[in-house]
């Protein structure tokens, strides 16, 4: 069921009824507006036609939430509703993923986050993980207070693309580096994309400790991801 | 540091004027290059005007209800098993997953045990202070893990700037106190990094200040430096209390082990503990001044529990940290109205409790600009006002605690020398209202020159040291120099001029001598966690 809309003159919107074109149009607003019900039924609505999992993916929900991104980066949405959004977004990944995976299409990405030992900080990690998601991400959040081992065993199960470190304080960031030089260590750095972030940090400190990228912000951090990501399956390609 | 100073009071001096040599008295020549920094006379500011109720009688009590109610059915979670058998033995209700729920008698009469004021002792008893009661005192900016200032930009934490930090802390006498770490030194190992800063913090200088509370070891070795620093034996510390530490509660409604462990060890050595939840309206608390109040509330009263289990009595600080996140971007902001509301708020708190108080002075522009100042002058003011006994983070703060600046220390001891000298008293006689010198200089006339002026003119009023009012051509002449760019001049000056407080060379030697032996101790691993009692 459709929510009303705010003016009196429009009618409910049944969402069946819409031609492809509208309906994709009508999805990115539900998205913009944190819909998740509707975002569900939408999508169930667009593969009942024929859709591929990856089409509607792309084309609904990604392309959505690129709005929505752009939106939250010019200050017009509010970090409230860019999680509404971002949940709406997660409601029909929930729908496609296996989907997806029957398929064998390649998934956008999966992301391993977790605060470094001795820190238990993580609201910006949240916010992060959860911007991820909203763009598609497979997050699988580890929590605060990380030895290596936990990164370690993490990678080892969910083999993502990428593990992305958190810290707060100044004295628990230096740990990065301990877990990014066990990966040299262990013959597995190139295996991952390692980005970093939180308050203390900045690019200089990233590049010292070996990461791939620091983020500064969790809209930078969606960004930064795909990018890389792109860049690594293009050069494995070509290699 | 000075030679021409602001008497708080004024005396009138005889009429007769005496032969004296030329070049007396402080004003320098006109380019506005004075020789000696002018500071005013150092004395205790005090709150003298009533505290503004910025929340009525009834909203108190609903925030204190509310607080009881948080404390009782949602508890605070606490980290550490030292920490919770504390509150277990005490009769609080602590639960397999490490929640500590305390019903409100047993939080009311376990704060009762805590002092409403205590003395703190430096290395120079000439600065000692006392927490709580009307004395407000002024501390440097604390935590930043960057630095900046106008000639060398921006660059990351390092001990050279912490010292240099160190110094014009120690220069400025409105700074009565340093906050835990002026600048994080980023090129220091982290687990021996406080041995090098409170080095410094006893060397280069001899005020009071707190100590990094992360952890029971970090907090140990300060207050073994500064026992050797006051030539007192360690168990003789709990008599004679020197130093602080700062702990933060991770909000919402959770305290890890390091802080809670760094309080206790503080305890147990007599020493200081400010507890200061960490709540920004919207991301740390509900969106909204009454949640945001009652879960500080709520939080610093269950580390301030946590502090008087571990020793009765030992001296506590009612740490408030409110402010409002940029619902837009996430991003912590600072002077604004809710922030300024909630350092009132907070000293009403405090004060329902008979606590000394904690508030600060924050900002969170990107420059030292106008928006820093006016941010800061929205925090500085109602911090001030809401009676606050520490005002954290009064000189250096910039960027939302990212940037320690040199120029906003000069400019915020400018200000912070304007606030002082606003709560210095005022007297009102017979004398200073002058009817007689009224009736003298007539209608129309003038006071320039009259005997009542004579007699005063020299500290009638404040003298600033950053303030420009020469007229347009002059300022150009000198340079049309901004506030921002005159602090720059006085920031090279003073670092230029500093002397460090003369210290006992058998004393510095030990101080060394301690760390190196630490440092060693600790080598590349973290200081120890866990207290150790006396």
């Amino acid at each position: 069921m459709n929510e009303p809309t705010d003016t009196d003159d429009e009618e409910d919107i049944v969402l069946s009824e819409l031609d492809d074109g509208e309906l994709v149009e009508q999805m990115h607003d539900d998205l913009y507006n944190g819909l998740k019900e509707e975002i569900e039924e939408g999508t169930h609505i667009l593969l009942g036609r024929g859709w591929s999992p990856s089409r509607v993916l792309d084309e609904a929900l990604v392309e959505g939430m690129r709005i929505v991104g752009v939106d939250f980066r010019d200050g017009i949405l509010f970090v409230p509703e860019v999680l509404m959004a971002a949940n709406a977004m997660k409601s029909g990944m929930s729908i496609l993923r296996p989907l997806l995976a029957e398929t064998g299409a390649e998934s956008i990405g999966k992301v391993v986050i977790g605060t470094v030992k001795g820190d238990i900080h993580d609201i910006g990690k949240n916010l992060v993980g959860m911007m991820l998601e909203g763009a598609g991400f497979e997050v699988i959040d580890i929590g605060i207070n990380n030895p290596v081992e936990k990164y370690l065993a993490a990678l080892e199960e969910h083999k993502p693309d990428i593990l992305g470190m958190s810290a707060l304080l100044t004295t628990t960031m230096p740990y990065m580096k301990v877990v990014i030089d066990t990966l040299k260590e262990q013959g597995l750095r190139e295996d991952y994309i390692v980005l970093v972030g939180g308050a203390p940090l900045n690019e200089e400190f990233g590049e010292a400790v070996g990461a791939d990228a620091y983020c500064r912000d969790a809209a930078v951090a969606v960004e930064t991801a795909k990018t890389l990501i792109a860049e690594r399956r293009q050069q494995r390609a070509i290699g | 540091m000075s030679d021409s100073t602001n008497a708080e009071a004024s005396s009138p001096a005889p009429s007769a004027r005496k032969r004296r040599r030329r070049g007396g008295g402080g004003a320098g020549p006109a380019t506005g290059e004075s020789t000696k920094l002018r500071q005013l006379a150092r004395t205790t500011a005090r709150s003298r005007f009533a505290p503004i109720a910025a929340l009525d009688e009834d909203q108190l009590e609903l925030i204190h209800e509310a607080t009881m109610e948080l404390l009782e059915n949602l508890g605070i979670e606490v980290l550490g098993e030292q920490a919770l058998a504390l509150f277990r033995d005490a009769g609080a209700d602590v639960g397999a997953d490490g929640i500590v729920r305390m019903d409100r008698a047993l939080v009311t009469q376990t704060i009762a045990n805590a002092p409403q004021h205590f003395t703190l002792t430096p290395r120079n008893p000439a600065n000692a202070l006392v927490a709580g009661g009307d004395e407000v005192h002024f501390g440097l900016v604390s935590g930043p893990p960057n630095v900046h200032d106008n000639v060398n930009g921006r660059r990351a934490g390092n001990v050279k700037d912490y010292r240099d930090m160190i110094r014009l802390g120690q220069a400025f006498d409105v700074i009565g106190f340093f906050g835990n770490q002026a600048i994080a030194p980023t090129d220091l190992p982290p687990g021996t990094r406080h041995l090098d800063t409170t080095i410094a913090n006893l060397t280069l200088a001899d005020k009071v200040f707190f100590a990094t509370g992360i952890g029971a070891g970090r907090c140990r070795d300060a207050v073994e430096l500064c026992a050797i620093a006051r030539g007192l034996a360690l168990d003789e510390m709990p008599t004679h209390p020197t130093v602080l530490t700062n702990i933060n509660v991770n909000s919402p409604r959770k305290l890890d082990d390091a802080m809670a462990y760094g309080a206790m060890q503080m305890a147990m050595l007599g020493q200081a503990v400010a507890v200061t939840p960490f709540t920004l309206m919207g991301a740390m608390t509900p969106a909204t001044m009454a949640g945001a109040l009652v879960q500080q509330n709520a939080e610093a009263l269950l580390g301030i529990c946590l502090v008087q289990l571990t020793r009765p009595g030992a001296p506590v600080v009612y740490g408030g940290f409110t402010s409002n996140v940029d619902m837009r971007s996430g991003s912590p902001a600072f002077g604004t109205p809710e922030n300024a509301f909630a350092n009132i708020a907070g000293g009403q708190l405090a004060r329902r409790y008979k606590l000394p108080y904690r508030t600060s002075a924050c900002n969170a522009s990107n420059a030292v600009d106008a928006q820093a100042t006016w941010e800061t002058q929205m925090a500085l003011w109602s911090a001030v006002m809401g009676h606050g006994n520490f005002i954290y983070h009064a000189a250096g703060w910039l960027e939302g605690g990212l940037v320690a600046s040199f120029e906003k220390v000069v400019m915020d001891c400018e200000m912070l020398q304007h606030m002082r000298r606003l709560l210095a008293p005022v007297t009102i006689t017979r004398e200073e209202i002058g009817l007689e010198a009224m009736r003298d200089v007539g209608p129309g006339g003038h006071f320039f020159g009259c005997d009542h002026t004579m007699a005063r003119f020299r500290d009638a009023f404040y003298e600033p040291f950053l303030s420009d009012w020469q007229n347009h051509e002059n300022w150009q002449l000198a340079g049309a120099k901004d506030a921002t760019a005159r602090a720059t001049d006085v920031w090279r000056r003073v670092l230029k001029e500093f002397e460090a407080p003369p210290i006992d060379p058998g004393v510095a030697e030990a101080l060394e001598a301690f760390a190196a032996h630490r440092r060693e101790a600790i080598g590349g691993d973290e200081p120890p966690l866990e207290p150790i009692p006396l």
